[in-house]
C-alpha cells in the first residue's frame, strides 16, 4: 500500500471518518428526494446544501463544548456542568444586552461575545479552583455546580425567555451570500474551535502536560509538572468553549432561557467518548470529538430521513455509543498485540 | 407458448405496472410535519390522533394523499424543535404544524420555513411574532380564569391554594398562571401559597404535588393549569378528597378516575384531539382549497364533572382513544 494511503487508513479519524461517510451513503440512496419549491428540481433529502448544513449546525454546538469537554476526559477529570454554563452564559448575555440596548450593532456583538467568554472562562476557573482546592472528585464538583449555575440562570432571569437583539443574530445567521436559510457561521466556528483546540493539544507544550496528567498524574507529579494549574487551566477552557457554545447557540436561535441546554452535558460527553476519549485519561482527541458531534447528530438524522420509528431513538443512539466504544477497544487491544509481536 | 409470447406477456405486465404506477404517483401528496412539545405527553399522542384522522377523511375526500410527519422530540426543548423545522423544510414538507416550547426560540425557523415557502401554523402554544399564517388553541388568560373560578366555586371561595405550572418557559402557561392569578384577586378569602413549575412528566408533576402537599399540609385547594399529574395513579390515593380539591386544565382517559372519586371535581378539557384535527383541516383550506384562515382559531374548554362523565368517555371512545375504562363509558 503507498505510505501516504497507509498514513490515511492509520490515522486516529479515518475510522470515525468511514463511518460517517458510511452512513452518509446510505442517507443519500435511502432519504429519497422531492420537488424543491424553489427551483422545481429533484432535491435528494440528505444529499443537499441545505440538509448538511444543517446537520453541522446542529452538531456545532455540541461539538463546540465538546472540545473543551474532551480535554477535561483527557485530564482524567469529568465537566458535567458545561450545559449550564451554556444557559447562565446566554441568559445573562442576553439580559445585559436587554438592559443596555446599544444602538451599534457591532458594540453589541462585540459587548455579547466578551460576556460569553467572560462568564463560561469564570464558570471554568470555579469548577477547576474547586477540583484543586478541595480535591473533591470532579464527578462531584462539576454535577453539583451545574445546579448552581443553572440555579443562577433561572433566579436571574425569572425563568423568563429572553429576546437577543437581532444584531446578533444576523451576524450568526449570515448567509455569506449564498441562497437564503444557509446559515455556514455556526459550522465554521465549530471547525475554527476544533482546529485551535487540536492545535493546543498536539502542538504545544501545554497540551502535552494534559495527556501527561491523565496518562499518569504520579508520575506528572514526579517530573515536576504543576499539576494543579495545569488541571485549573483544563477546566477554564472547557467553560470557555462552553460560552463561545452559548454566544453561536443563543445567538443563532435568538431567544435564551435558563432552560437552555438541559442535558446537552451527556450529549458532549458522549461526542468526546465516540470520539476515542477514554474517560480513564490520557486519550483523545479534538478532532475526534467533533467527529463523534457529528457522528450522533448524523445518527439522529438518519432515524428521520430513513423513517424509523423516532420513539427508538435514544435506543439506536445509546447502543451506537456502546458499540464504538467497544470496538474503539478492541481496536486499542489488537494493536497493543499487534506492537507487542512485532 | 413460444419465446415471443412469453415476452410479450412479460412486456404488457410491465406495461400495466408502468401506467398503474403513474397513475398512483399522479396522486397528489401533502406531507404535514407535526411538531408537538415532547412525545410523551398524552395530550399530544392525542392531537396526533387528530391529526392523522383528519388526515385520512380529507384524503379522501379531497383526492390527494395526506400524510402527518410526526417530529415531535421526545423530551421538551425548543432548540431541538427549530431544528427539526429546518429539517422539514429540507427534506420537502408542505406545511408545518408546531406547538412551540419556547416562541422566541423557534421564531427563526418558523420565519425561514415561510421565507422558503412552506406555510407554517401553530396550535397550543403559538409564536405571536412569528410568520405563522394562523394559530388554534385555547384563550390562555381565559381558562386561567376559569379555572380559578371553578376552584373557588369548590373552596367556597375561601381556603389556601397552590399552582401546578409545568414548565415555566412556555409562554401559553405563563398566561394560564397569570390568569388564574388575576381571578383568585377576586376572592378575598382565597390565598395562593406558591406557583409550582417542574418537569412535565406524569410522574415529576405528581412528586411535586406530593412535596408541595409536605410542605404545606394545609392546602386545600390546587390549581393545576395542565393535567401532569392526573395521568398518574398516584394522587388517587395520596390526596384526601375531603381535604383538598383540585380544578385541572385536560380530562383525557387517565384523569377521570379523579372525577369519579372527587378529587378533581372538575376538569376542563381542552380537545386536544382536535388540535391535530382542526388544524389539519386549516392546513388544507389554506394549501389546497385555497381559502382564507383566519389568523386566530379559539378553541372553547369542556366543562367535565360527575354529571358529564359518561358522555364525555364517550365522546373521548369516538375520537379513537382506546383506554377509555368501559365503566365510564357505560354512564349515563
Amino acid at each position: 500500500m503507498h505510505p501516504t494511503i497507509r498514513r490515511v487508513f492509520n490515522a486516529q479519524q479515518s475510522g470515525l471518518i468511514l463511518v460517517i461517510l458510511l452512513l452518509g451513503a446510505i442517507l443519500t440512496v435511502f432519504a429519497g428526494s422531492h420537488v424543491d419549491r424553489m427551483t422545481g428540481r429533484s432535491v435528494n433529502n440528505f444529499l443537499n446544501f441545505h440538509t448538511l448544513t444543517q446537520t453541522a449546525t446542529d452538531a456545532s454546538f455540541f461539538a463546540i463544548m465538546a472540545v473543551g469537554a474532551t480535554m477535561v476526559i483527557i485530564s482524567g477529570g469529568i465537566d458535567l456542568s458545561v450545559g449550564s454554563i451554556y444557559a447562565l452564559a446566554g441568559t445573562t448575555m442576553a439580559m445585559a444586552l436587554r438592559s443596555w440596548q446599544f444602538s451599534n450593532p457591532f458594540v453589541t456583538v462585540l459587548v455579547a461575545l466578551m460576556l460569553c467568554l467572560g462568564i463560561g472562562l469564570l464558570c471554568g476557573l470555579a469548577n477547576g479552583v474547586m477540583v484543586v482546592g478541595l480535591r473533591v472528585h470532579p464527578f462531584i464538583i462539576t454535577l453539583g455546580m451545574m445546579w448552581v449555575f443553572r440555579g443562577i440562570a433561572f433566579v436571574m432571569s425569572k425563568a423568563e425567555s429572553i429576546l437577543v437583539p437581532d444584531a446578533l443574530t444576523s451576524v450568526v445567521k449570515t448567509t455569506f451570500g449564498s441562497s437564503s436559510a444557509l446559515y455556514p457561521l455556526p459550522m465554521l466556528v465549530m471547525i475554527a474551535v476544533t482546529a485551535l483546540g487540536a492545535i493546543y493539544l498536539s502542538r504545544t507544550v501545554m497540551g502535552r502536560h494534559i495527556y501527561a496528567i491523565g496518562g499518569n498524574s504520579e508520575a506528572s507529579r514526579y517530573s515536576g509538572l504543576r499539576l494543579g494549574r495545569i488541571l485549573i487551566g483544563v477546566y477554564a477552557l472547557s467553560g470557555l468553549t462552553a460560552g463561545i457554545a452559548a454566544f453561536v447557540g443563543i445567538s443563532y436561535y435568538g431567544s435564551a432561557t435558563c432552560g437552555d441546554a438541559t442535558g446537552y452535558e451527556l450529549y458532549v460527553i458522549a461526542s468526546a467518548v465516540v470520539g476515542g476519549a477514554s474517560l480513564s485519561g490520557g486519550k483523545g482527541s479534538a478532532i475526534n470529538a467533533m467527529l463523534g458531534a457529528v457522528l450522533i447528530v448524523l445518527i439522529r438524522q438518519a432515524i428521520r430521513q430513513l423513517h424509523f420509528d423516532q420513539n427508538y431513538e435514544w435506543i439506536i443512539i445509546g447502543s451506537a455509543i456502546v458499540i464504538a466504544v467497544v470496538l474503539d477497544q478492541l481496536n486499542t487491544r489488537l494493536t497493543a498485540k499487534r506492537l507487542a509481536k512485532g | 407458448m413460444n419465446r415471443l409470447g412469453k415476452a410479450f406477456i412479460v412486456l404488457g405486465c410491465v406495461a400495466v405496472l408502468a401506467v398503474a404506477s403513474s397513475f398512483a404517483q399522479a396522486k397528489k401528496t401533502i406531507k404535514i410535519a407535526l411538531i408537538a412539545k415532547n412525545s410523551t405527553n398524552p395530550v399530544f399522542l392525542a392531537a396526533r390522533t387528530g391529526a392523522e384522522a383528519a388526515a385520512k377523511e380529507l384524503s379522501a375526500k379531497h383526492g390527494i394523499d395526506i400524510v402527518i410527519d410526526w417530529r415531535t422530540p421526545p423530551t421538551e426543548d425548543a432548540q431541538v424543535q427549530a431544528q427539526r423545522i429546518a429539517q422539514a423544510v429540507n427534506e420537502g414538507d408542505d406545511a408545518i404544524l408546531v406547538s412551540c416550547s419556547e416562541a422566541g426560540k423557534v421564531t427563526g425557523a418558523i420565519n425561514d420555513a415561510v421565507a422558503r415557502g412552506v406555510p407554517v401554523m401553530t396550535f397550543d402554544s403559538d409564536a405571536p411574532q412569528s410568520k405563522r399564517f394562523a394559530f388554534y388553541g385555547v384563550d390562555d388568560l381565559r381558562t386561567g380564569e376559569q379555572v380559578m373560578s371553578e376552584l373557588a366555586k369548590q373552596l367556597g371561595g375561601k381556603g389556601k391554594i397552590a399552582i401546578l405550572a409545568g414548565n415555566q418557559n412556555a409562554p401559553n402557561l405563563r398566561r394560564r398562571v397569570d390568569g388564574l392569578k388575576k381571578e383568585a384577586a377576586k376572592y378575598p378569602g382565597i390565598q395562593i401559597v406558591g406557583v409550582f413549575n417542574h418537569i412535565e412528566t406524569p410522574q415529576d408533576a405528581a412528586a411535586e404535588v406530593l412535596r408541595v402537599m409536605n410542605a404545606y399540609p394545609d392546602i386545600n385547594g390546587w390549581g393545576f393549569i395542565g393535567g401532569w399529574p392526573l395521568f398518574t395513579k398516584t394522587l388517587l390515593t395520596d390526596l384526601d378528597p375531603n381535604k383538598v380539591k383540585v380544578v385541572s386544565v385536560d380530562a383525557l382517559s387517565a384523569e377521570l378516575p379523579y372525577v369519579e372519586k372527587g378529587i378533581a371535581p372538575v376538569l376542563l378539557a381542552q380537545s386536544t384531539y382536535l388540535w391535530g384535527y382542526v388544524s389539519v383541516e386549516k392546513i388544507i383550506d389554506k394549501l389546497v382549497l385555497k381559502k382564507d384562515v383566519p389568523e386566530i382559531t379559539r378553541m372553547d374548554l369542556v366543562r367535565v364533572s360527575k354529571e358529564n362523565l359518561g358522555t364525555w368517555a364517550r365522546q373521548l371512545k369516538a375520537w379513537g382513544f382506546t383506554d377509555v375504562p368501559e365503566e365510564y363509558l357505560k354512564l349515563p
